[in-house]
């Protein structure tokens, strides 16, 4: 899942300020999960602006919605009508559903409320970890199902670095070094002969440097096409 | 507390009523013949809030008053409790919230606008024809009470003795009956005064709810004479004051709980040796536990398993009663089937004999009417739409069901009330009427009992046997408030807890790891399994996407009535304005006695305090919030405290984001203290505190 955490409330009134009917939107998904933007993280930011506003002498109208997913317009096209009496929202979903939804309110702005993380999982209650940086070309098959591109502060693909420490990064002793846990893994997994071949560098097409990715499934684009033309017809 | 003076016009409905109904029942409200909602209004009093618990049980219950007194208490037999210790004493919380509100009814009494047009006839005032009565007035008809002994009440006034049902008692509930506009017709005997094919006439629709008032005899050698009375006319004796005649020696014949009551009156009317025999044992007597358990403090003697044979005289004066030695009462298929040992005979010794072995109806006017009876005598009638074979004559109560309770008889009397409205209303009965079983919610996990901590229910006191014999007085003394709140508390509140939104709920996983009873079941979506709920409201403030809410309460109350709990604030205050979360419970039994810049915002347990009341409370200008926890070791839930700290410094942090001091919200401790209120002097040092840090600025 996406994981996010909240903005400082001095950020997000900045952005707010010169706003007179603002509504918090939050996003019951991912960002639900992790406590950052979900119904009732956009009430409790909700509540947060009232207060600065009532703090800074400001008349502000600030309401609060959510809904089951912002990156489906099915889920928030019902509420459309409620959300176009605002001057601004103020998303509290990740970053897909900023850009996803800014692109159907026309003249009003939405802001984000959250900083969007990273992909990861509930390692505990309350503890989110990052595994995952979409890079479009998998490798985890030949890393025991260690990331090196999420997991190494460096992407690397042929580690460790000089840098690791006893199992940990040269960043910071919070975090384990990703090759050290690959080795441990393969040796644990008896294939760490794999590891003595060389990789070559990446093709880093199919990530970032591609430019944006857009997937486009024939399958069901056609059969839901056959069937607008059927209904038309 | 506060609402003794206020008259409710509007049905009282208590949050969730309307979701109750979808849900399977609390055992005890499945068990009530009349579905009363126990735990709506055990926690209504819980709250101090007894006007509207009032409300609740009356609006099912019209002889709510009666049933605080005798009601054998189904509810409390298949409590939940049980399980964990003992049962919520239901009957005497009802008593305590009745009394309570006397004042309250009182003022309530009012007439009710007839709109109907139509008039109705009910014969016999006793709990079924009264219940039609007050049912069937508030539907707007005019309704007219036939009743053959002087008095309203049927057996309740004329059986039931004193010392049971102390007759003020039944005068409050038959006082809210007549106070609806029904007109009333005692000494009025059908068959007598008029005939029932003639009222038949008169009336729109005619019930006849005319109980069991004869008492049936026995077929024995002897029987005939002085010195055997039949429970029934001695009952009506006793119930209206006049001497029956009692020898020195009383012998009841019966097992039931009439006999109990008139083996228990014999002795308050000063007979010193009241013996009981029965059929059966000690395990299968007929009356309850209680009232065997009282009758033998009241020094009666049961004689259990002798079997009738013949009443002994010499020179007419009853010298006692020949028994049989009993082998079995009941055969293989449980069914009444006696055998005696004719060899193992004995004599009980007696002056006067009272048979109570059981009552009939008295349907001689019955035969002389279009109403069909049976070979066996009974009524004919249809139970689907409460109609005897004549076609507006109704039937309710136990002339048609058999012996039973009183609350079994109300339970009917709403029936045919609703059937007799949709009669006249000209549409069908049959379908419509009210099913007896419902589903009800299914016995507590041994996991979940095992996590309950055991809290003694609260003694009711009794009058010592040999002071209470000596009158007709009742012998049971009511909870004191304090009393009546700490057993409120007791109570689980089966099936009152977290239901859960599918529409909202994304199975994140964060109930299942909250609940302290292992309640929700996430797969697509969360369930929280009510068997295993037991309503603390810990997981709903803790749920990201608002999708929990409690059946009991609203969990956006707080929120939404935060604004006028705090008020407006006087830029010119010389205290801070506190907002102190208290529980409910804890705090009504302690009594809030808070200074006058604290705010109380009552809450169910502070396990439903969200971070979001306490941030309103700051949001309408509070200078500091208080979130007062009871104390250790008064909580009926639990894993309660840690959940709320972090809460509360979750919302200490996001104060500091707006640059307000942590300081002024804080956890404070209202253990309890010998003496003084805890409340009050937690707040006043918070109070103190406060005014270190200052006055919050408004702009």
């Amino acid at each position: 899942m996406i994981v996010g955490t909240q903005k400082p409330i001095e950020e997000i009134w900045n952005m707010v300020k010169d706003f007179k009917k603002v509504l918090v939107f939050g996003c019951n998904t991912c960002v639900a999960i992790c406590h950052a933007g979900g119904e009732k993280e956009a009430e409790t930011i909700a509540s947060l602006i009232k207060m600065k506003a009532s703090q800074e002498g400001k008349t502000m109208v600030v309401n609060h919605l959510g809904v089951m997913r912002h990156c489906e317009p099915e889920y928030f096209e019902p509420v459309m009508d409620e959300v176009k009496k605002y001057d601004l929202v103020l998303s509290t979903a990740c970053g897909v559903g900023v850009n996803f939804l800014s692109d159907r309110t026309g003249t009003i702005p939405v802001y984000p409320g959250i900083n969007t993380s990273f992909y990861g999982a509930v390692e505990a209650p309350g503890v989110f970890k990052e595994l995952c940086a979409g890079c479009g070309d998998c490798i985890l098959h030949m890393t025991g199902g260690i990331c090196p591109v999420a997991r190494c502060a460096k992407t690397l693909m042929n580690g460790p670095c000089g840098g690791t420490n006893k199992g940990k990064c040269e960043v910071s002793n919070e975090i384990d070094c990703a090759w050290y846990l690959i080795v441990e893994r393969m040796k644990k997994l008896g294939t760490l002969e794999k590891l003595s071949a060389v990789q070559p560098p990446r093709n880093w097409s199919t990530s970032r440097d591609g430019g944006p990715r857009r997937i486009s499934l024939e399958h069901i684009r056609e059969y839901e096409e056959k069937e607008e033309a059927k209904t038309t017809k | 507390m506060a609402t003794q003076d206020v008259c409710i016009l509007e049905p009282y409905r208590p949050y969730g009523a309307d979701i109750k109904e979808t849900r399977p029942y609390s055992p005890c409200r499945a068990a009530c013949p009349a579905h009363t909602d126990v735990q709506a209004y055990v926690g209504l009093i819980a709250q101090g809030k007894y006007a509207e618990a009032f409300e609740v049980i009356t609006s099912v219950n019209p002889i709510a008053s009666v049933c605080s007194m005798i009601c054998h208490h189904p509810c409390e037999q298949s409590c939940r409790r049980c399980g964990v210790d003992e049962p919520l004493a239901v009957r005497h919380l009802k008593r305590f919230a009745i009394e309570k509100s006397k004042d309250y009814r009182r003022a309530k009494r009012k007439l009710v606008q007839k709109t109907k047009g139509k008039s109705i006839g009910i014969i016999g005032s006793g709990p079924s024809g009264l219940t039609a009565a007050r049912d069937l007035a508030d539907l707007g008809y005019s309704v007219t009470l036939y009743e053959k002994h002087p008095v309203l009440g049927g057996m309740l006034a004329a059986a039931i003795p004193p010392y049971r049902l102390p007759r003020e008692v039944l005068k409050e509930d038959i006082d809210d009956v007549i106070s609806k506009g029904v007109e009333v017709k005692t000494n009025f005997e059908i068959g007598k005064d008029a005939k029932l094919d003639d009222l038949a006439k008169k009336h729109d629709a005619v019930l006849v709810a005319i109980g069991l008032s004869l008492s049936r005899s026995l077929n024995i050698p002897g029987v005939e004479g002085p010195g055997v009375l039949l429970a029934i006319p001695y009952l009506e004796d006793v119930a209206f004051g006049r001497k029956p005649a009692l020898g020195k020696k009383v012998l009841v014949i019966g097992g039931g709980n009439v006999a109990m009551d008139v083996a228990r009156s014999a002795r308050r009317l000063g007979v010193q040796h009241v013996e009981m025999v029965c059929l059966e044992n000690e395990q299968e007597i007929p009356a309850w536990k209680w009232e065997v358990d009282e009758a033998v403090e009241e020094a009666i003697k049961i004689n259990y398993r002798w079997g009738p044979k013949a009443v002994k005289r010499e020179n007419g004066k009853v010298l006692g009663l020949e028994v049989t030695k009993v082998l079995s009462v009941f055969d293989a298929n449980k069914r009444f089937a006696p055998t005696f040992d004719n060899n193992v005979t004995t004599l009980l010794e007696a002056d006067t004999i009272i048979i109570t072995i059981g009552q009939m109806s008295n349907m001689a006017f019955l035969k002389e009417s279009s109403v069909k009876i049976d070979e066996r005598g009974r009524v004919e009638w249809n139970p689907a739409t409460q109609m005897s074979s004549a076609k507006n004559v109704f039937v309710a109560g136990e002339v048609v069901t058999g012996p039973g309770s009183a609350i079994a008889a109300v339970a009917n009397g709403r029936r045919a009330a609703l059937a007799m409205h949709l009669y006249i209303q000209g549409e069908t009965i049959e379908g419509r009427l009210p099913v007896q079983e419902k589903e009800k919610i299914a016995e507590m996990p041994s996991e979940v009992v095992e996590k309950i901590s055991k809290q003694p229910r609260m003694k009711i006191k009794h009058l010592a046997p040999e002071v209470r014999v000596k009158t007709m007085e009742n012998f049971e003394m009511g909870y004191s408030e304090a009393e009546a709140l700490e057993e409120a508390g007791r109570c689980r509140g089966c099936g009152g807890g977290a239901v859960v939104d599918q529409k909202k709920c994304m199975a994140c996983l964060t109930c299942l790891r909250v609940c302290p009873y292992g309640a929700p079941v996430v797969e697509a979506y969360s369930t929280i399994r009510p068997e295993y709920c037991q309503a603390c409201g810990l997981c709903a403030p803790e749920c990201p996407a608002e999708a929990i809410s409690m059946v009991s309460y609203d969990v956006r109350e707080i929120r939404n009535t935060m604004p006028a709990i705090v008020g407006t604030i006087d830029p010119k205050r010389k205290e801070p304005v506190i907002a102190a979360f208290v529980c409910m419970h804890h705090a009504s039994a302690l009594g809030l006695d808070l200074p006058k810049n604290v705010r109380a915002v009552p809450v169910h347990c502070t396990s439903r305090i969200d971070i979001l009341d306490m941030l309103k409370a700051f949001e309408v200008g509070a200078d500091g919030v208080a979130v007062v926890r009871c104390g250790s070791g008064t909580c009926k839930y639990r894993d309660i405290e840690p959940r709320v700290n972090a809460r509360v410094k979750r919302v200490q942090d996001l104060l500091g984001m707006l640059k307000l001091e942590s300081g002024r919200l804080e956890i404070l401790s209202a253990a309890s203290t010998n003496g003084g209120n805890p409340y009050a002097s937690v707040c006043a040092e918070f109070s103190d505190r406060l005014k270190r840090i200052g006055l919050r600025a408004g702009k």
